[in-house]
């Protein structure tokens, strides 16, 4: 039977709930990491890309409407995030659209959701389903700690790639290294947020839960990127080479 | 630990910081220099946490291409924006009590 754990434990528990599963350990983000993909693939990511992080502003809005007005604090710092998606500076799609352009596609095929695969669809439905049925504090740490902390780690690895490897100007790749300052904000309100707010053994066990989903539908919308537009060109014998360090169980979902 | 003196308003702050840390992104999570630290939109485009360097610019990486935008001329004179600063060493600075305004950097010009 499983005990309220303490801010430090239950933050540690995310930490593992979460890093098991990263999404910088698929065979799409090792590929990217490595200099291996094209622009072309690189265009068929950021088409998908745009479905799943364009509606996150409506994502929160759902999570901000059921806040209870007694977490005051939480609700603010949902409608920053929104705002800081949108409107605090460029808004961060534009400049999602900017990089496609520079792969060789166009905003239109971007914003077009024929263009988006079938998983990328389900991440996209299991983010609103999470946003608008679970309780708030659970779809805090689903969505914002199990997803959006998760991005500094991974553009960290990807961003100087894209320069260095891919030949991207820094204005072309702005969109990533907007993501290592604001998502690094907002994943670390999000914990607190949750450390703060699951104060039940049931809510901890549920954020818990939600965290491992949330990474393993990361993981597994970034795998299927691979498998749809990658695979035929760069095999996963080839990626092996690269990074030796997939996990056994991992691999397993790699493969499958 | 990189250690941080911060001024503004007359007042000077002290902290410290673990090595690669983003003063933007500690007043982002309400921690120090918060509530004292001015910023904005955190990728270089508002200028808000435009930061005077009295110390320690000497460990700073050169300015990139949005603070020279952003800053302009005001880079000769020492100023740096905060948000696009990751501190692996000891650091003074300080911020005026108001947002600096924006500079004639080269895209203004243009």
């Amino acid at each position: 039977m499983p005990e309220l754990m303490s801010h430090v434990e239950f933050r540690t528990a995310l930490e593992n709930a979460i890093k098991g599963k990263s999404a910088n350990k698929a065979p799409f983000s090792i590929a990217w990491a490595s200099g291996k993909l094209s622009r072309a693939h690189l265009a068929c990511w950021a088409e998908n890309h745009y479905h799943y992080v364009g509606p996150f502003a409506d994502y929160l809005g759902y999570i901000y409407a059921r806040m209870p007005h007694r977490y005051l604090e939480a609700k603010d710092f949902l409608l920053a995030n929104m705002y800081e998606e949108e409107i605090g500076g460029d808004r961060h799609t534009d400049l999602l659209i900017r990089f496609a352009k520079a792969c060789g596609t166009t905003a239109e095929r971007v914003k077009d959701p024929d263009n988006m695969t079938a998983t990328t669809r389900g991440l996209q439905s299991w983010c609103y389903a999470v946003a608008m049925r679970e309780d708030p504090i659970v779809a805090v740490a689903g969505l914002v700690v199990g997803l959006e902390s998760q991005v500094p780690s991974i553009y960290r690895k990807q961003t100087p790639t894209l320069r260095e490897k891919y030949k991207f100007t820094d204005e072309e790749v702005e969109f990533f290294d907007l993501h290592i300052v604001s998502d690094e904000i907002h994943g670390e309100r999000g914990y607190q947020i949750v450390l703060e707010h699951a104060n039940t053994v049931e809510l901890q066990q549920r954020c818990l839960k939600i965290c491992e989903i949330g990474a393993q539908m990361r993981l597994l919308y970034t795998t299927a990127l691979y498998h749809d537009f990658v695979e035929k060109e760069i095999p996963l014998s080839e990626l092996d080479h690269v990074e030796k360090r997939v996990p056994n169980d991992e691999r397993a979902l790699l493969q499958a | 630990m990189p250690s941080v003196v911060f001024h503004r308003n007359g007042q000077t702050f002290h902290g410290e910081v673990k090595e690669n840390t983003n003063l933007v992104v500690r007043a982002g999570i309400r921690k120090f220099p918060y509530p004292n630290f001015l910023y904005g939109c955190g990728m270089g485009k508002c200028g808000k946490c435009a930061s005077l360097i009295i110390k320690g610019g000497e460990h700073l990486p050169e300015p990139n291409w949005k603070e020279k935008q952003r800053l302009g001329s005001r880079i000769d004179e020492g100023y740096r924006l905060a948000c696009q600063l990751w501190l692996t060493h000891d650091i003074e600075l300080s911020q005026e009590a108001t947002p600096l305004p924006a500079a004639a950097g080269p895209s203004d010009v243009a």
